[in-house]
């Protein structure tokens, strides 16, 4: 099992290099990649979890089990679409080399349990992300990305700064010493973790980056990339005991932030960015169960860029008056209706587990939240549809791959299906749809775009910062 | 004393990030900050000693602790790898915006 781990671990960086030797091979090696992340992820589910110690105790250490399972078969399965998606489009070696490394190394991110080797899997991620963004070279894509690969390296110096610190308290790196570490370690590292993974305040690089780059780079991104910054928060929170209010407090704000923006927003691909950011306040809000909802996020979240990018504009109201194809139609109802949390789709099942894994002051915050997605997801629901589209089977292929994905998961919980469960999200989706055709199909607000601006989003930091350490930590008395 | 002159050092690049105007200079703070964090691991490997801890004859030195400066290499690596990348963007930028001046690059880039 462990030869396997370390086999699979360097098995995307070896055949990424070799693609750009054999750049013929370039589509077929990168697809057996993603395919054997999900055979690997598959057999995580019936071996018992493993923990690899690495040279020394200070040495790396990988854990996997089921939680890292749920974040692997993630990352295979989004990197298969998204690679089916692109097969007839003319991408070069380049291309697939990034997507391959981005891969890797945020398979590498979902299997350490060390802040150093954390930190180098996610420069790598920030890196391969960067050069996919500012791929077609354009002004526009250069800066979105320079501007992404800037505010994620600063968010990590300040994560090593709490590196060492954690060292100091523990003369080790693994994330069981943040138990011991001083309060200002927490905060820094905790910085660093939520502004990768695009949480809160700090977090508001996201829509801009994600809306900004091409259709399967934003699904890439979206699907799984902002979880490698998201995932080690689930994981402390599961191990150390203190961090855990945090990481919901942090989970709760999120999720209302993101949605009180995604409701308001009249572009499709920014409303589905901004929803990204409520979506990842879910997976924080109930770690014991994150990695479920992760599954279940990336893979509609994926779907649903990739069919936003098939649609004829990216502004609501032109959608509005323009019929889409009736089978796009469709796979975009299947994919909003599993956000939402209808029965059948596994967005169901991550939705009910999670209300059962809340604490009580949480609860409410969470019921709006959800609330919200009903009532943003309107807009795609009520599109007019009956026009024409010429899309390439490999779009298909893509979409039938996840949302099969989805159909699937739902299995995995069939426990859930109570009448009192499902009464629950049809109730919030119905009072959603009403809300919208009501109220907010007919205003318009423009919401303000101050926060986006690079130096905002810098000194953001700075301020989470002062409020981690004086307000949160300082509080819970760690 | 040099605790004091290390955070004095990465929040001197953080300022500069946030108040300097021209990209270059913003990638140069950055630098000064990573700076700072590579001089602050340093400084902690040095709490015990600062001899090498390489076999030789001399015995029972205070020894400095190998693991953090280890660690830093990867991150200096890294540091330098990513400066590098920004600095060929910040090129391709200037064709069409010889200032460089953020503000002016932000306000033509947001949709």
């Amino acid at each position: 099992m462990s030869t396997i781990t370390i086999i699979w671990i360097a098995l995307p960086f070896f055949l990424g290099f070799i693609i750009y030797l054999l750049p013929k091979l370039d589509k077929y090696l990168s697809l057996c990649v993603a395919f054997a992340t999900v055979g690997y992820a598959l057999q995580l589910f019936v071996e018992p979890s493993l923990t690899l110690k690495l040279l020394d105790n200070f040495g790396v250490i990988l854990t996997v089990d089921q939680l890292s399972g749920y974040f692997i078969l993630t990352n295979g399965l989004v990197t298969a679409a998204v690679i089916l998606y692109c097969w007839q489009s003319h991408k070069t070696a380049f291309f697939y080399t990034q997507l391959i490394i981005l891969h890797g190394s945020v398979n590498a991110a979902f299997v350490c349990a060390d802040l150093i080797s954390l930190y180098v899997a996610l420069e790598v991620s920030g890196i391969a992300a960067f050069l996919l963004i500012a791929y077609p070279r354009t002004d526009r894509s250069i800066w979105v990305g320079l501007r992404y690969l800037f505010v994620s390296n600063v968010a990590m110096l300040f994560y090593l700064v709490g590196a060492v610190l954690v060292y100091q308290a523990d003369h080790s790196f693994s994330f069981a010493g943040l138990g011991v570490a001083p309060p200002e370690a927490l905060a820094l590292i905790f910085l660093g973790l939520l502004t990768k993974g695009g949480i809160f305040v700090s977090g508001l690089w996201l829509p801009l980056t994600h809306s900004e780059s091409e259709t399967p780079v934003s699904a890439m991104m979206s699907g799984i990339v902002v979880k490698a910054g998201v995932y080690p928060l689930v994981r402390c929170a599961l191990m150390v005991a203190e961090v855990d209010p945090i990481v919901r407090i942090f989970g709760v704000g999120t999720a209302l932030l993101g949605v009180f923006y995604a409701v308001f927003e009249k572009d499709t691909k920014r409303m589905l960015a901004f929803h990204t950011v409520s979506q990842l306040g879910f997976i924080l809000a109930a770690p014991v169960v994150g990695g479920f909802y992760a599954l279940t996020h990336g893979l509609v979240k994926a779907a649903l860029f990739l069919i936003a990018g098939s649609l004829p504009s990216r502004s609501f109201k032109e959608l509005q008056h323009q019929a889409i194809a009736l089978p796009i139609w469709i796979a975009l109802v299947i994919a909003s209706f599993s956000i939402s949390g209808f029965p059948l789709l596994s967005g169901f099942g991550a939705k009910v587990l999670t209300a059962k894994n809340l604490l009580p002051w949480q609860a409410i915050a969470m019921n709006v939240a959800a609330l919200g997605t009903a009532i943003s997801f309107a807009k795609f629901i009520f599109l007019p549809r009956g026009g024409k589209a010429d899309v390439r089977y490999g779009f298909w292929a893509a979409i039938i791959l996840l949302i099969g994905g989805l159909f699937l998961a739902n299995i995995a919980y069939y426990e859930v299906y109570t009448v009192e469960n499902i009464i629950k999200p049809l109730a919030t989706i119905g009072i959603g749809w009403l809300a919208y055709l009501l109220i907010f199909q007919h205003i318009v607000i423009k919401l303000p775009r101050v926060l986006e601006q690079f130096e905002h989003l810098i000194g953001v930091m700075s301020l989470i910062l002062i409020l981690l350490f004086w307000k949160g930590f300082a509080w819970l008395g760690i | 004393m040099l605790e004091a002159c290390v955070f004095a050092t990465i929040f001197c690049g953080f300022f500069g990030i946030i108040l300097k105007k021209n990209l270059v200079m913003k990638i140069i703070s950055m630098d000064v900050m990573s700076t700072g964090a590579i001089a602050y691991y340093v400084l902690i490997a040095s709490r015990n000693g600062l001899f090498t801890p390489i076999v030789g004859n001399v015995k029972n030195g205070a020894y400095a602790d190998p693991v953090p400066q280890a660690v830093i290499l990867t991150a200096i690596v890294i540091g330098f790898s990513i400066q590098a990348l920004m600095l060929v963007g910040v090129m391709k930028l200037a064709r069409d915006n010889p200032t460089l001046e953020s503000h002016e690059i932000e306000k033509n880039n947001m949709p």
